[in-house]
C-alpha cells in the first residue's frame, strides 16, 4: 500500500502539537482547518507589552498541565514540549529527575536509541529575569538558583529526554524562523547515519514580554505582527515493513543563506536545487505552505512558491496566521499544517509537499516532503 | 559509501592567542589565560576571575558590515572561521562552488548583547532597548555570519545550541555531513562571548573558582569562565587530496549521548556510553588512545564523575587525560571546539599539552594530568571530550592521517 515509501527510508509515524488551539493534535487539526484566528487581549501577568494582543495555548500554566511534581523551575518554552512530548510517548516511561528506570532491557536499549532534536531559541524571558536580578538585588547572585538550566537553549530538549528517559543523541538547533527545518535535516542526518533508531524532533517557543520586545524592536520601524507560541513533535524513524503506517516521507531538506536581500531569487535557487537533488519536477509539488514571514520578507517568500508552483498548492495546506508568528516554532507547525490537510482519501497520495522557510538573519530553506495515503 | 574526514584548517580566538602559532606556543607553554574580569561589573562578587579575549580588533578579519552588525560572540566566529579558511589554503572564491555546511555550537548566542539590553531596559523602560543591540542576539548569527563574512550563500548554516559540548556536536555534525557526501566542505566549531548572566549562574550553585581553575586537582574549586571560538575546516580525503591541501588529522570518529538523568549534574554511565559510541564510530580500541582532553571543568563532580567514566572505559591504566580549561577557562560552547583543535595540533606537533594550575592529584580521579609541562609524546590517536548542562555529551576521536594504513572508505 506504501509503494512509494523505500525500506529505510525516514517517515513521520506519529506527531502532536501543544498551540493555541489547544493541547493535543486533534485540537490543532480541527482549529487549523476551521481556521479562525486564536489572538486575544493579554491579561496583566505580562506587564507592558509592545502589542495587546498574543496567540496563546489556552490556560498553559506549566504546573497545572504538567502537575506538581519535579516543575517547580520548569520554564514556559520546556513546558509546552514536554506537553507535547507527553501527547506523542507513551505514558508509562516517565521519569523524574535523577532516578534509574526500572525498565526492563528491552526498554532500556530502545531509549538509547532515541534521540531529541528541537528547534528553540530558550526563553529570553527567564534570562531577562535572572539578568535583571543580577543587576537590582542587593548583591548581584541574589538570584534563583533553579533558573539556571533555563539560561541554555538546550534546557527544553534535556528535560524532554529526563522525563522519557531518552538517552540517545540529544541536539538543539538555534536558527530562528528556520530552525525547523534545520532540526529535521539534523535528525533526518542522525538516522541515516546510524546515530538513533528513532528521533523525537521538533520545536517549541514560546509568547512572553521580552520575546515581545525583542521582535518589536528587531523589526522597527515595520508594525509588529501578533505573536504566537507552542510546540509541535514527530516521530521520526526508517520506515520498515514493521514499522507503524507512516503519515509522510521526509525526503530531504535543502537551506541557503540570502546575502543580498533578494530572498525571492535565493529561495527560488534553494528550491529548485532541492528538487533537482531528489529527481522531482516542480510539477509534481502538490501542496506547499510558507512562513508567512511579516511584511516583505513574507511577500518574497510567497513569490518564490508561486513562481514555480502556481497558486494551488498553497490552498492545500491550512493557513497558520490564526496562531501568529510563532518564532522557532514556524516550521514545525507548517509541517503539523500539511499533516493535518483536509483532502478527500488518498487525494495527493504519492505526491509532494513542499515547507518553505525565512528568517531575517538570512537562512531559508525549504523541506520537501512526500504524501502517504491517509488512513 | 562512507568517505574519509580530515582536517586541513584550523583558526583560533582565546584568551591565550589569537593566531594558530600563538595558540600552539601557549598550549606547549603551559600559558594561563585568567585575569580579572573587566566586560561587565563584578562589584559585590567575591571573586571574578575570567579568561576574557583581550585586545580583539575584529577589523583585522572582519568587513565592515560585519564589524558594525555582529555581537561580540559572532565576531568570533566568523574571525575564527576566516583564519581556518586561511590556514587551509582556501579562498572565499574557492569556495563559492563547494557546497559548503557551516556549523557552529554555542551556550549563550548573543547573551552579552541581551544582558546590555536588559540594563537599557533598567535605565529607560523596555522601549529604550536599542534596535542595533537587539538585532545582534539572535544565535543564527554566529553561523550566518560566518556564511556571510564569506560569501557563501549556498552555505547550509546551522547552530547548535547544545551548550558546553556544542563545538563537539558541530565538528560531528561536520563529520556525518561530508561522510553522507551532503558536503563538500564544513567550517564547524563553537563561539561564545563572556557574559553577566552565565557568570552569575556558575557563581550562585557554586562552580566558579576564586582564582584559577585546577582540574583533578585535590583542591579544585570550580571553573574560571572564558571566552573565544575555534574553527575547523572539515573535508573529505579526496578533497583535500585534489587541491593539495596539507592535512592535520583525521577526524575518525564520533559519539553521541545523552545522561536523560539531572538538568546540571553528569552522569556516569551516559559519559561512558558517549566515549564508547566514539570508539567504536573511529573503529579504534581504548588502549589505542594516547591522549584525551577531557571536558575537566575543575568542578567536584564534573572531574569526579568524568574520571570514573573514563576508568570505566580504559580500564586502569587509562591514556594520559589533559584539563585544557586549566589554561582556556570555560569557554562555552567555544570549548571543545577549542580543545578539539588542541588535539589536532597535538597530532601534528607530536607533543601532549599540560593541565595547568596543579598541586596534587586526586586519588578520587587517579589520571595522568600532565600536570603544569608539556610533554613530547607520539599522538596517534585524541579522544576529545564534551559534556555539557542537559546531559548533552559528545565526544570527537581524531586521528593522525595515514592513507597507507587503511583502504579508502571505512
Amino acid at each position: 500500500m506504501d509503494r512509494s515509501v523505500a525500506e529505510g527510508a525516514p517517515v513521520v509515524t506519529a506527531w502532536s502539537a501543544v498551540s493555541p488551539f489547544g493541547i493535543g493534535r486533534d485540537a490543532f487539526t480541527t482549529g487549523v482547518r476551521a481556521g479562525a484566528s486564536t489572538a486575544r487581549a493579554l491579561g496583566g501577568e505580562h506587564g507592558v507589552t509592545p502589542v495587546d494582543e498574543a496567540c496563546l495555548v489556552p490556560g498553559f500554566d506549566v504546573r497545572a498541565v504538567l502537575g506538581r511534581n519535579g516543575t517547580r523551575n520548569v520554564d514556559r518554552v520546556s513546558g509546552l514540549a514536554l506537553a507535547a512530548a507527553r501527547e506523542l510517548l507513551p505514558q508509562d516511561t516517565k521519569g523524574t529527575e535523577g532516578t534509574q528506570g526500572s525498565a526492563d532491557d528491552a526498554e532500556s536499549r530502545d531509549r538509547d536509541d532515541t534521540a531529541v532534536v528541537l528547534a528553540t531559541s530558550g526563553t529570553v524571558q527567564e534570562m531577562r529575569d535572572f539578568t535583571r536580578s543580577s543587576l537590582l538585588e542587593t548583591r548581584p547572585f541574589y538570584v534563583n538558583p533553579g533558573a539556571v538550566p533555563s539560561g541554555v537553549p538546550n534546557c527544553a530538549a534535556g528535560l524532554v529526554a529526563i522525563w522519557h528517559r531518552l538517552r540517545g543523541p540529544n541536539a538543539t538547533i538555534t536558527t530562528g524562523r528556520t530552525a525547523g527545518l534545520h532540526a529535521l535535516a539534523y535528525a533526518r542526518r542522525l538516522l541515516t547515519a546510524g546515530r538513533a533508531r528513532q528521533v523525537v524532533v521538533g520545536a517549541s517557543e514560546e509568547y512572553s514580554a521580552m520575546r515581545a520586545w525583542l521582535e518589536f524592536h528587531h523589526h522597527a520601524p515595520a508594525p509588529p505582527g501578533v505573536l504566537g507560541e507552542g510546540s509541535a513533535l514527530f516521530l521520526l524513524e526508517r520506515w520498515t515493513r514493521h514499522s507503524p503506517p507512516p503519515l509522510v516521507a521526509v525526503l530531504g531538506v535543502e537551506s541557503q543563506v540570502c546575502l543580498d536581500g533578494d530572498v525571492e531569487e535565493a529561495l527560488r535557487r534553494c528550491l529548485l536545487e532541492g528538487l533537482r537533488r531528489h529527481g522531482i519536477s516542480p510539477d509534481e509539488v502538490w501542496a506547499a505552505s510558507t512562513s508567512h514571514a511579516a511584511g516583505d520578507l513574507g511577500r518574497q517568500e510567497r513569490a518564490a512558491v508561486t513562481s514555480l508552483f502556481g497558486e494551488q498548492p498553497l490552498t492545500r495546506v491550512p493557513d497558520l496566521t490564526p496562531i501568529g508568528e510563532t518564532g522557532s516554532a514556524t516550521g514545525a507547525f507548517q509541517v503539523a499544517a500539511v499533516l493535518s490537510r483536509r483532502e478527500p482519501a488518498g487525494e495527493g497520495a504519492g505526491r509532494i509537499a513542499v515547507v518553505t522557510s525565512v528568517d531575517s538573519g538570512g537562512t531559508l530553506g525549504c523541506g520537501l516532503f512526500r504524501l502517504l495515503p491517509s488512513r | 559509501m562512507d568517505q574519509r574526514v580530515v582536517v586541513t584548517g584550523v583558526g583560533v580566538v582565546s584568551s591565550v592567542a589569537q593566531s594558530v602559532p600563538e595558540f600552539v606556543a601557549a598550549l606547549r607553554a603551559g600559558r594561563s589565560g585568567a585575569g580579572p574580569v573587566t566586560l561587565f561589573d563584578t562589584t559585590g562578587f567575591a571573586h571574578a576571575p575570567g579568561c576574557e579575549v583581550v585586545g580583539f580588533d575584529p577589523r583585522r578579519w572582519l568587513g565592515p558590515a560585519a564589524v558594525a552588525g555582529l555581537g561580540r560572540a559572532a565576531q568570533f566566529s566568523a574571525s575564527a572561521a576566516r583564519m581556518a579558511v586561511a590556514d587551509a589554503g582556501l579562498t572565499a572564491a574557492g569556495l563559492l562552488d563547494r557546497r559548503v555546511l557551516v556549523s557552529v555550537g554555542t551556550t549563550d548566542g548573543g547573551s552579552y548583547e541581551l544582558d546590555q539590553l536588559v540594563a537599557a531596559e533598567i535605565a529607560g523602560g523596555p522601549g529604550a532597548m536599542p534596535a542595533a543591540l537587539v538585532r545582534r542576539v539572535p544565535a543564527g548569527a554566529l553561523s550566518v555570519g560566518v556564511a556571510r563574512e564569506l560569501g557563501l550563500a549556498r552555505a547550509h548554516a546551522v547552530t547548535l545550541g547544545t551548550a558546553c559540548s556544542a563545538g563537539n556536536y558541530a565538528i560531528g555534525e561536520g563529520l556525518d555531513a561530508l561522510r553522507a557526501g551532503e558536503a563538500d566542505i564544513a567550517l564547524c566549531g563553537g563561539a561564545d562571548a563572556m557574559c553577566r548572566r552565565n557568570f552569575t549562574g556558575f557563581y550562585r550553585l557554586g562552580l566558579i573558582a576564586p582564582h584559577s581553575c585546577q582540574p583533578f586537582d585535590v583542591d579544585r574549586q570550580g571553573i574560571v569562565t572564558g571566552e573565544g571560538a575555534g574553527m575547523l575546516v572539515l573535508e573529505t580525503e579526496g578533497s583535500a587530496r585534489r587541491r593539495g591541501a596539507r592535512i592535520y588529522a583525521e577526524v575518525r570518529g564520533f559519539g553521541l549521548t545523552c545522561d536523560a538523568h539531572h538538568q546540571t549534574t553528569p552522569h556516569q554511565d551516559g559519559v561512558a556510553r558517549c566515549m564508547r559510541l566514539a570508539l567504536a564510530d573511529a573503529g579504534v580500541e581504548p588502549g589505542e588512545v594516547d591522549v584525551i582532553s577531557a571536558h575537566g571543568t575543575g568542578t567536584k563532580a564534573n572531574d569526579r564523575t568524568e574520571s570514573r567514566a573514563i576508568h570505566e572505559v580504559f580500564g586502569r591504566r587509562p591514556p594520559r587525560t589533559v584539563g585544557l580549561k586549566s589554561m582556556l577557562g570555560h569557554t562555552m560552547g567555544a570549548a571543545s571546539a577549542l580543545a578539539g583543535i588542541a588535539c589536532v595540533l597535538a597530532i601534528r606537533d607530536q607533543f601532549i599539552p599540560p593541565t595547568i594550575n596543579h598541586h596534587r592529584t586526586d586519588p578520587d580521579c587517579a589520571l595522568d594530568c600532565v600536570p603544569n609541562r608539556a610533554v613530547s609524546a607520539r599522538v596517534r590517536i585524541a579522544q576529545n571530550n564534551g559534556l555539557a548542562f542537559g546531559g548533552n555529551n559528545a565526544v570527537v576521536v581524531f586521528g593522525e592521517h595515514q592513507p597507507e594504513q587503511r583502504p579508502e572508505g571505512r
